[in-house]
C-alpha cells in the first residue's frame, strides 16, 4: 500500500487524536467535578480544574449519605458469582456441544442461540412473579436469578473448545480418566483465554446492570451500585458534586478490570461482531 | 457390542454436559416467555385474581396513544443514534487503521473504547451534568460563542437528540472495534491490485473497503437497532420519560405499567410486542447475513 503523503498522515493523526480527546473528555469532566465544592460548580466563568486536587469531601459525603461501601460490596459479590457460575456452566455446555454427538444436539444448540433473541424485558414480569413466589425478593439469589449463565458464554465456549484437538480427549480417555476429570484437567486449562474473556465480560455486564436489580431490590442494604447511583438523583435538586463522586466510585473498579483485560474484551467484541 | 456401549456412554455424557445450561435457560427464559404470552390474554385484578379477556388487552394497548407515542419516541431515538454511531465508528476505524504504529493504534483505540465499560446509568448522569441548563458545560461553551442557553434534557424537542448523543458516546468504541477488526482482515494485496489498476483512494474506499465491510455494517445495524430499541437505563436515570412524555420509550412504559401501576396484563402485551418486533428484525438479519461475503 502506498504510504500516504506526510501532510495527509499528520491530518489523520490529528483527527483521530482530537476525536479520542472528545470521547475521553466526559470521563475527565466527571472526575474533576467530583473534586469540586458546590460553589465551584456554580462559578462563572467555568474553570476546568478544581481549586484543590486533593479535595475528597464529596467522597466522604457519598459514604455518609448512603451505605455506598455496602453497594460496592453487593455489586462485587453479585458480579463475581454471576461471572464464575457463567464460566463454569457455559464451559460444560460448550464442551458438550463441541465434542459430543447426541440426539438433539443441533436442536438444543439452536434453541439456546434463539434465546439471544428474547429480550430480557419480555420475560421480566413472569420472572419477577416467580422470584417473589419463592420469597427471593431483596436477596442476593433473587438479584442473581437471571444472571447465572449467559447465552453468549455457551456460544463463546463452544467456539473455543471446538478447536481443541480431539486427540487430547481420546488420549485422556485411554488413560482411564473420567469425563468430568477430562473436562477439568484437559479442556479447561487449554481454553483459559476464552474463560478469562467470559469472566471479565460477564462481570462487567452484571456490575453495570440496572433493570433487574431495580425490579427485585427494595431495601437500601441490598442495593447494587447502579441503584445507589440513581438514589443520588431522586431529589428535586441534584448535587452533581456528589453524583459524580458516586459515579467515579462505581466506575473505577470496572475501569481497572477493563484496562487490565482489554485484550480479552476486544477479542469478545470481535467475535460477537463477526460471528453474530 | 463394546463399541455400542461406548457410544451410548458418550451420548449420555454429552447430554449431561449441556443439561445444566438447558435446564437453566428453560426456567429463566422459555417458561417465562410462554407465561408472558399467556398473561397477555388475562386481566389481573388487584388481589391476585385474573380473568380471561381474549384479545381485549391487545386492543386496549394497540389503540392507546400513549403506547404509540412511546413507540414513536423509541424509533426517533433509534434514528438519531444508530446511523450516526455506525458512520462515526467507520470514520474512526478508518482513521485508526491508517495509523502505522500498532502501539498508538491500540492506545487511541482504547480511548474510544473506554465508555463501553461505563454503566449506562453513570454515562447518562455524566451527560446530564454536561447538559445542565444552568451550570452545565455545554451551555457555558455555547455562551462563549453567543448562543443562548438551551434546556436540552428538559426540552420537548431536544431531549431525544440529547439522549442520542449519550448513546453514541457509549456505543462508538464497540462499533469501532468491530470495524477495525474487519479492516484488519482485508488482505493488503487487494489494495495493491487496485493501485496497479490506477484506482484512487476514494475508489478504493467505495469499491473495495465498503463492500468488504458489508457483514460488519449489517451486523452493527442490527445490534444498534436492538440496543436502542431496548433503551431504558439512560431514560430512567435522567428524564424518567419526561418532559411530558417526550422521552417515554417502550421499555420505560413497560416498566411503569408493570411495576408502578401493576397492570401486568397490559405489560405482558408490550412484552410480546417487543419480542415479536425484535424477532422479526433478527429474522430479516439472518436473511441478509446468510449471504456469504463476496471476495
Amino acid at each position: 500500500m502506498r504510504r500516504p503523503p506526510p501532510l495527509g498522515r499528520w491530518l489523520v493523526v490529528a483527527l483521530v487524536t482530537a476525536g479520542a480527546l472528545v470521547v475521553f473528555f466526559p470521563l475527565f469532566w466527571m472526575a474533576v467535578t467530583s473534586l469540586k465544592t458546590p460553589p465551584e460548580l456554580q462559578r462563572v466563568p467555568l474553570r476546568l480544574e478544581p481549586d484543590r486536587w486533593t479535595n475528597l469531601d464529596n467522597y466522604r459525603e457519598v459514604f455518609a449519605r448512603q451505605p455506598f461501601g455496602r453497594f460496592l460490596f453487593n455489586s462485587a459479590l453479585v458480579a463475581s458469582v454471576s461471572a464464575l457460575s457463567s464460566a463454569l456452566v457455559s464451559s460444560l455446555a460448550g464442551y458438550g456441544f463441541a465434542k459430543f454427538h447426541f440426539p438433539g444436539r443441533q436442536l438444543f444448540f439452536f434453541a439456546i442461540v434463539g434465546i439471544l433473541m428474547v429480550p430480557f424485558q419480555s420475560v421480566v414480569v413472569p420472572l419477577y412473579l416467580w422470584v417473589s413466589r419463592f420469597g427471593l425478593l431483596d436477596t442476593y439469589l433473587g438479584i442473581l436469578a437471571p444472571d447465572l449463565v449467559s447465552v453468549f458464554g455457551v456460544f463463546l465456549m463452544r467456539q473455543a473448545i471446538e478447536v481443541v484437538p480431539s486427540d487430547y480427549i481420546h488420549a485422556a480417555r485411554i488413560d482411564g480418566a473420567g469425563e468430568l476429570a477430562i473436562f477439568w484437567r484437559v479442556i479447561l486449562p487449554t481454553v483459559r483465554p476464552a474463560v478469562a474473556t467470559l469472566v471479565i465480560i460477564k462481570f462487567m455486564w452484571t456490575w453495570n446492570e440496572l433493570f433487574w436489580p431495580l425490579v427485585v431490590v427494595n431495601s437500601p442494604p441490598m442495593k447494587v451500585v447502579t441503584l445507589g447511583l440513581v438514589s443520588f438523583t431522586n431529589m428535586y435538586f441534584i448535587e452533581y458534586n456528589l453524583v459524580t463522586a458516586a459515579a467515579v466510585l462505581s466506575i473505577l473498579p470496572i475501569l481497572s478490570i477493563f484496562l487490565l483485560g482489554q485484550k480479552w474484551i476486544v477479542r469478545a467484541v470481535v467475535m460477537s461482531g463477526l460471528k453474530g | 457390542m463394546r463399541r455400542r456401549t461406548y457410544l451410548d456412554r458418550q451420548r449420555r455424557a454429552g447430554l449431561l454436559f449441556v443439561l445444566p445450561a438447558l435446564a437453566y435457560f428453560s426456567l429463566v427464559f422459555l417458561v417465562p416467555l410462554v407465561e408472558s404470552v399467556i398473561a397477555s390474554f388475562y386481566r389481573t385484578v388487584p388481589g391476585g385474581a385474573s380473568r380471561f379477556v381474549g384479545l381485549r388487552l391487545y386492543e386496549k394497548v394497540l389503540t392507546d396513544s400513549t403506547f404509540w407515542q412511546s413507540v414513536r419516541n423509541t424509533l426517533t431515538l433509534l434514528a438519531w443514534s444508530a446511523p450516526a454511531t455506525i458512520v462515526l465508528a467507520l470514520i474512526v476505524a478508518l482513521g485508526l487503521h491508517r495509523l502505522v504504529s500498532l502501539r498508538w493504534r491500540s492506545v487511541w483505540g482504547a480511548m474510544y473504547f473506554l465508555p463501553f465499560s461505563v454503566s449506562l446509568v453513570a454515562a447518562a448522569l455524566i451527560w446530564q451534568w454536561i447538559y445542565d441548563p444552568v451550570y452545565g458545560l455545554l451551555n457555558y461553551l455555547l455562551s462563549l460563542v453567543g448562543i443562548p442557553p438551551q434546556k436540552w434534557l428538559q426540552s420537548l424537542d431536544q431531549v431525544l437528540p440529547a439522549l442520542a448523543v449519550t448513546n453514541i458516546w457509549v456505543r462508538l468504541g464497540f462499533d469501532t472495534m468491530v470495524f477495525l477488526a474487519g479492516l484488519q482482515s482485508i488482505p493488503g494485496e487487494y489494495y495493491e491490485a487496485a493501485e496497479i489498476d490506477g484506482a484512487t483512494r476514494w475508489q478504493c474506499l467505495r469499491r473495495l473497503t465498503l463492500p468488504l465491510l458489508n457483514p460488519q455494517i449489517l451486523m452493527l445495524s442490527i445490534l444498534e437497532l436492538i440496543f436502542n430499541f431496548k433503551i431504558f437505563d439512560q431514560v430512567y436515570a435522567t428524564t424518567q420519560g419526561g418532559p411530558a412524555g417526550a422521552s417515554q420509550t417502550v421499555i420505560m412504559l413497560l416498566y411503569d405499567t408493570a411495576f408502578k401501576y401493576f397492570r401486568l396484563g397490559e405489560a405482558s402485551v408490550m412484552a410480546v410486542f417487543v419480542f415479536a418486533t425484535l424477532l422479526a428484525v433478527t429474522l430479516v438479519q439472518w436473511r441478509f447475513l446468510r449471504r456469504p461475503v463476496e471476495y
